[in-house]
């Protein structure tokens, strides 16, 4: 999670799922069957064909929250099955942390957030 | 989303589950973008590459099923009224230019390349399409891949496109529609943030300075110029790749310049706003440097067209090579279109082929494969930065650079400036740098 945009071309490598974008706040990080919580996506006509690969080798996200919605996003979310919500009632980054457990239902457009105190410290 | 009783049929299968796919694909993102219907769409540009570098380590089984993706699309002709071109790939199929092309990808590659265009795409194997004689007129609704030709086509010629994806831009290819949204419509092509250009552009890349600048702030906005003057192509082109790079801008307005924009008021539907931002000689300076990351003085590669070279570009970089030759060592690359290079006289450039590769086509910088050593480079280009490749840790981004007296990048008329970031020194080898020394 992290209020900032990320461009999947380039900043995502789609064979590890991992975040190689210099400098970007969740370099280094897997979004491997994870739940994204970013700005939006930025830049390149390729996010959904990144997004396509990450997903034939197992580790494309497991889901979107947006506050903004790009359109690539959504239709690389929407051709490779990944549930994408937006436009929550409050701001993703002042209720989600990093670590928590989070379900999102894009059919309904609800978020449901576990925390993740009870788990073991180091998390997140 | 209201579709037609065709439009219904053909989701329902219709015309064979591909195209019905296809018509799921539109309809699902016109309804997660807000469009209430489909409309008609004659132009289109693809991207129809095998990602061999991209996922790099990746199992063969994903890169088969990617291709035959590919090949499940080029089974199906494109709509008739619908004439569609075609992205840069990850290699380049002429054997004569790169060597290091691996030849499984390549073959793969061909075999879509071929079933392409018996499907009746244009395989000009561009970024730049409006180079290449797709020049969509002002309004007419379009369907591109590629975010920077997405901003020409909009910003520049005033014709209609969203950024598409690979899937959506085949779709429209074979149905011949698209969903409206975004800036198809009117009330999505107004301005939403003023920015007052007090710099001084000189030269083409300082006007991709500017874009960089003002894509970070615009995000998906759309950027109102005031203050610029008239544009020309290559600055239009530095501009458009530089805003799609740094944010996810689809188009802007230069007040008094651009088809929809003939006054300030226009370019925002009515009322200019109140707040602006200035993009200042400090802006552009800072730009400059935010965007170099060079560690050495050691040059290996020399990469320029990206969005490819235009005919004007190679000229230019032809005439300051003539008489020059490429320092040992060092690579020279310009990146354009196969029309491009096959238009072009290139009546300096021969002397170039003992070097290396004068003109690569069908690919582009970000994508193209890249001989081990060529991890030193310097390009033109801000977008190179922006839009990084898994090597961009340790790419140099140098415009203009000379070496040995040799020019190897010729895009500079200015030796002021380039003093200004490289300034003259003498490099590892002994040799000194920089205009100063070949004037």
């Amino acid at each position: 999670m992290a209020d900032a945009t990320l461009s999947f071309w380039g900043e995502v490598d789609p064979v590890s799922g991992k975040v190689i974008g210099k400098g970007h706040p969740l370099e280094g990080q897997s979004l491997a069957g994870r739940v994204l919580v970013i700005r939006s996506t930025r830049g390149s006509s390729a996010t959904p064909m990144v997004l396509n690969l990450a997903k034939l080798e197992g580790v494309a996200p497991a889901a979107f929250i947006n506050q903004e919605v790009d359109s690539l996003a959504a239709l690389g979310a929407i051709v490779n099955g990944i549930p994408m919500v937006t436009d929550l009632e409050r701001s993703p980054f002042e209720v989600i942390r990093t670590g928590d457990y989070v379900v999102v239902d894009a059919t309904e457009g609800m978020v449901e957030i576990r925390r993740a105190e009870a788990q073991a410290s180091g998390g997140g | 989303m209201e579709l037609t009783p065709e439009q219904r049929a053909i989701l329902e299968g219709a015309r064979g589950p591909y195209l019905a796919q296809c018509m799921r694909w539109l309809v699902e993102w016109g309804e997660v973008m807000g469009a209430r219907r489909l409309v008609r769409c004659d132009n289109t540009h693809v991207l129809l590459c095998v990602p061999n570098l991209v996922a790099r380590g990746a199992s063969p089984r994903t890169l088969e099923t990617f291709a035959e993706g590919l090949k499940e699309a080029c089974r199906h002709p494109v709509a008739s009224h619908c004439v569609a071109t075609v992205h840069t790939l990850f290699v380049t199929l002429d054997p004569l230019d790169v060597p290091e092309n691996d030849p499984g990808q390549v073959r793969v590659q061909r075999e879509i390349a071929e079933m392409a265009a018996r499907a009746g795409y244009l395989t000009t194997f561009t970024c730049a399409p409006y180079l290449v004689g797709n020049v969509p007129l002002k309004g007419e609704i379009c369907a591109w891949t590629e975010s920077s030709a997405v901003v020409y086509a909009n910003s520049i010629l005033g014709a209609r496109t969203v950024r598409h994806g690979n899937e959506s831009a085949i779709a429209a290819s074979l149905l011949g529609v698209v969903p409206e949204f975004g800036v198809l419509l009117d009330e999505n092509r107004r301005g939403t943030l003023l920015v007052e250009v007090q710099a001084e552009l000189r030269h083409a890349t300082d006007w991709g300075a500017l874009g960089y600048f003002t894509g970070k702030i615009a995000g998906l906005g759309i950027p109102v110029f005031d203050g610029l003057r008239r544009l020309s192509q290559d600055e239009a082109k530095q501009l458009c790749a530089a805003l799609a790079t740094s944010g996810g801008v689809s188009m802007f307005h230069i007040a008094g310049v651009t088809p929809e924009a003939p006054t300030l008021e226009a370019a925002f539907g009515g009322k200019v706003p109140h707040d602006r931002v200035i993009f200042t000689e400090r802006d552009l300076r800072d730009t400059y440097a935010s965007l170099r990351n060079a560690t050495g003085d050691e040059i290996e590669a020399v990469i320029l067209g990206c969005p490819h070279a235009s005919l004007r570009e190679i000229s230019r970089v032809a005439r300051w090579l003539e008489g020059k030759r490429v320092a040992d060592g060092v690579r020279l690359w310009i990146n354009a279109a196969r029309v491009t290079r096959r238009a072009h006289p290139m009546r300096h450039l021969p002397h170039q082929h003992a070097h290396g590769l004068p003109a690569a086509c069908d690919r582009r910088l970000q994508t193209g494969p890249l001989r081990a050593g060529d991890d030193r480079r310097g390009s033109d280009r801000g977008r190179h930065r922006g839009l990084p490749t898994r090597r961009a840790d340790r790419e140099v981004d140098g415009r203009w650079l000379r070496r040995s007296g040799c020019v190897l990048a010729a895009w500079c008329e200015d030796g002021r400036k380039e003093r200004r970031w490289w300034p003259t020194r003498r490099s590892r080898s002994g040799a000194r740098w920089i205009r100063s020394r070949a004037r």
